[in-house]
């Protein structure tokens, strides 16, 4: 808990924060990996009974590989057998030299080992802890349980996402968990300002519910006002409330290849036809507007495909670009991983694990100019830091850390 | 300057209270001005005169246009105050100049070189120059690509963020065009991120005095939020494609029920033998019962098209209700797709506190949703609607730059 100037001297703005971390799968994880980039310590509380779990140490697959690292890059970890005394002491010691205590467990996990939030307030005055549920700890559904796309369904996004005659499509993966994570993420950094301002620490019950129901925009003050008339329907690719047309993904040469179009203004519109050479069927006065661009969508889309499907989503995007006009490719995991604008800002990076080998993460999608934060390796291996946690922050003793070792504790 | 961990002995009242930003954001940057307004901080938004163009979006109260009618402002601009001032005009600027060095945060979303390029002759609004009065300023600049490398001039709206990001191509059914998800999700999660980094730099500014510069890209942020786009590729060497609503063929999947859609996770194999047993029950689980199928993964491997097959005819004879008791019931993460109607009547939002319904005596009641989280030490209701055009002109100008009557009107209208 060092505030000390000189700490934040050097590029990164939470060095001295610790965060014990017993988050799993992907919320909790992405939301202490934003904290660790800004050189927070956070020690990922884990356990051999959760091993292969999404993001856990030993995710069984390629892509679950990949997850582990992305999610929790530049963490320590230690393994505590919660099931007994010791590992339950160990945790609530380790709490006691905490800034944060995270975790996503159902509302009875914590309660269960003696570290709910009171609890840990009793022994650390100025934790502050953040609590990542489904549906937040207090409530009718407090202990129904939810997985990312079970939020997605009952939220409305499942069934808004997609194309208006056929079944919805729902986010493609789970977006509710990236949202948690960046919400739990910003409820921590508010609580460590009022800290600083205050020398109080709070409970941080986020519920993954509500920070996905609070992008629904205006739907719910549009069914509130508008009743039955809302716009409460799948739009497809296009805005919901209006706003320009062409507006979608349109394919192009290749074998699954599209480029997203958008055309707001006159200005776009002339740009665009020009660049298809002025084509007869774009003298139609149906398109001379842009109201009526937009009620002659349909037809629209038809014809601009007609001349997208004979070009390569990268010529069209370029050319397009180069006259002003919102274009860009609908990039696949391969396009993305040759992108030159993310190569050259550098976003995938590198980074060693523990057995020396590279592997990919992202980066932090910001730039900040004096505190870039850093992540310099992989997520570690299971219990990779047991000798520092033990020995050098709790300052256990050999014969401890060796009855601990026999009662079971690190199992 | 305000730096609340050196001046402020009173007590904050919300978690942003005591700092000001300057809201020159647009559709990319409007929720994370929303975010810090509604955290408190106090958010002057800044509108040419006659009213910023997002007025002008809809959905509308009554479906008629007009001013005050916009949902989509008085949604993205809940506790922000507002200004206008023509920012084009060189007092102007150094008005908006003045206002910026009185902030602690400006927050906007132009082209990138824009910022410097206004109000010549009195210093320019971009970073360097104000930093160079005001070290202590955070200031945000969203964009579409970011301020460097070879895409930093492209344009971008919602749709090409979310395309380039690499969310689009996934998004959808695989004999379909890709999609968006519902929404501007791309600009917000540009919001989201941006915010983050706000409140990173708050922080390190307490800690020692110093502002700094953000540079947030909606391209990278929407890359950093895909969830499996980029670690399939990079650990597998294939790209994700479109699965429609199952998820990647995965253990996660909505179906078609009699009623709808709902979200069947078989996450744990008593979730997949519980499956599995009630379609027997009903005489519709086929060879499912089989040891074969015993993996609770099984749905990811050589069988998924026949245990969807037998899934998805079985769901067919369930409601979207009889789905999520029987799985809650039983601890599995099954819920019902809800449709639009249905979230405003959700009781465990109304439960939480979460929605907030403004009463107006002579204009429509009006229900906001909350926000993303609540924090123990702070009640957040909506404390103020979103102001209408220079709502605040007077006592913004005149109140924190002394500005006088005469100048207000001069500069505002």
């Amino acid at each position: 808990m060092d505030l000390n100037c000189e700490a934040h001297q050097n590029g990164l703005a939470l060095r001295g924060i610790r965060v014990l971390d017993f988050t799993w799968i992907h919320a909790g994880p992405s939301a202490t990996r934003i904290l660790s980039d800004q050189g927070a310590e956070v020690i990922k509380v884990e356990s051999n009974n959760a091993l292969s779990v999404i993001g856990g140490p030993a995710s069984a697959t390629a892509r679950g590989l990949g997850q582990r690292h992305n999610w929790n890059a530049g963490k320590l970890s230690i393994s505590l057998n919660m099931k007994t005394a010791q590992g339950i002491d160990i945790a609530k010691r380790l709490a006691a030299l905490s800034d944060v205590v995270a975790e996503n467990f159902s509302g009875r996990v914590m309660l269960s080992w003696g570290l709910d939030y009171d609890s840990i307030r009793a022994i650390n005055p100025s934790i502050i802890m953040l609590s990542m549920s489904g549906f937040g700890r207090t409530g009718p559904w407090r202990d129904r349980v939810s997985y990312g796309q079970t939020l997605q369904a009952w939220s409305g996004f499942t069934q808004l996402t997609g194309f208006p005659d056929t079944d919805p499509s729902g986010p493609a993966s789970a977006y509710s968990d990236a949202v948690g994570g960046m919400a739990g993420a910003q409820a921590v950094l508010l609580a460590l300002m009022h800290r600083a301002r205050t020398g109080r620490g709070q409970w941080l019950d986020v519920s993954q519910f509500e920070s996905l129901s609070s992008l629904l925009e205006t739907l719910v003050l549009d069914m509130s006002v508008n009743g039955a008339d809302a716009v409460s329907t799948r739009t497809g690719n296009r805005p919901p409330h209006g706003g320009g047309a062409p507006h979608g993904a349109y394919r192009c040469r290749g074998e699954d290849r599209w480029v997203a179009i958008t055309v707001f203004t006159d200005e776009e519109w002339d740009a665009l036809v020009e660049l298809m050479g002025n084509p007869q069927w774009a003298d139609d006065p149906r398109f001379a507007t842009a109201q009526g661009r937009e009620r002659n969508a349909d037809a629209l889309d038809a014809l601009v495909e007609s001349w997208t499907i004979e070009h390569a989503a990268e010529e069209l995007m370029g050319r397009l670009q180069a006259k002003g006009v919102a274009a860009g490719v609908v990039q696949t995991g391969e396009d993305l991983s040759r992108d030159p604008q993310l190569k050259e800002r550098g976003f995938f990076r590198r980074v060693p694990d523990h057995q020396g080998e590279h592997r990919t993460i992202e980066s932090a999608p910001y730039k900040l100019s004096r505190t870039p934060g850093s992540v310099t390796r992989g997520a570690p291996a299971f219990a990779a830091d047991m000798t520092y946690v033990l020995r050098e922050l709790l300052g256990m003793p050999d014969e401890e850390v060796e009855d601990c070792a026999i009662a079971g504790a690190f199992d | 300057m305000n730096i609340p961990g050196e001046i402020s002995n009173t007590e904050p009242s919300l978690p942003l209270s005591g700092y000001r930003a300057l809201d020159l954001a647009g559709p990319m940057g409007v929720y994370c001005g929303k975010l810090m307004a509604d955290m408190g901080a106090d958010v002057i938004k800044v509108e040419p005169p006659g009213g910023d163009p997002m007025r002008d979006v809809g959905p509308f109260i009554g479906g008629q246009p007009g001013p005050g009618r916009s949902l989509y402002w008085l949604h993205f601009n809940t506790n922000k105050r507002s200004i206008t001032l023509d920012i084009s005009t060189p007092e102007g600027a150094a008005t908006l100049r003045k206002l910026a060095l009185a902030s602690d945060v400006l927050l906007e979303t132009g082209p990138p070189g824009y910022m410097d390029s206004l109000g010549p002759g009195y210093g320019g609004l971009g970073y360097e120059s104000l930093a160079a009065e005001s070290p202590e300023l955070v200031y945000a600049s969203i964009t579409p690509f970011g301020q460097t490398g070879p895409y930093r001039d492209y344009k971008a709206s919602d749709l090409v963020g979310f395309a380039m990001g690499g969310y689009m191509y996934v998004t959808g059914w695989p004999d379909a065009p890709p999609n968006k998800l519902w929404g501007s999700q791309a600009y917000h999660t540009a919001s989201n991120r941006a915010y983050i980094a706000i409140l990173l730099a708050l922080y390190h500014r307490m800690m020692t005095g110093q502002g700094q510069y953000i540079d947030v890209s909606m391209h990278e942020a929407v890359a950093a939020t895909t969830e499996h786009v980029n670690t399939t590729y990079n650990y597998t060497g294939e790209s994700a494609v479109r699965c429609g609503f199952r998820h990647g063929g995965q253990f996660v999947a909505t179906w078609r029920c009699k009623d709808g859609y709902a979200s069947i996770t078989t996450n744990t194999r008593a979730a997949w033998d519980d499956l599995r047993a009630w379609m027997e029950r009903d005489g519709m689980a086929g060879d499912l019962m089989d040891a074969q199928y015993n993996d609770h993964f099984v749905l990811r491997g050589e069988h998924s098209a026949h245990i969807e097959e037998l899934v998805q005819a079985w769901a067919l004879l369930h409601t979207r209700q009889e789905i999520t008791e029987f799985g809650q019931s039983n601890h599995h993460p099954w819920g019902p797709a809800a449709t639009a109607d249905e979230i405003l009547g959700n009781e465990q939002l109304w439960g939480r506190g979460y929605f907030t319904e403004v009463v107006s005596p002579d204009g429509p009641s009006l229900v906001y949703p909350g926000d993303p989280y609540r924090l123990s030490e702070f009640p957040l209701p909506v404390r103020r609607a979103a102001p209408a055009p220079g709502e605040d002109n007077v006592e913004v100008l005149s109140g924190i730059l002394g500005l006088s009557a005469a100048d207000v009107e001069r500069l505002s209208v």
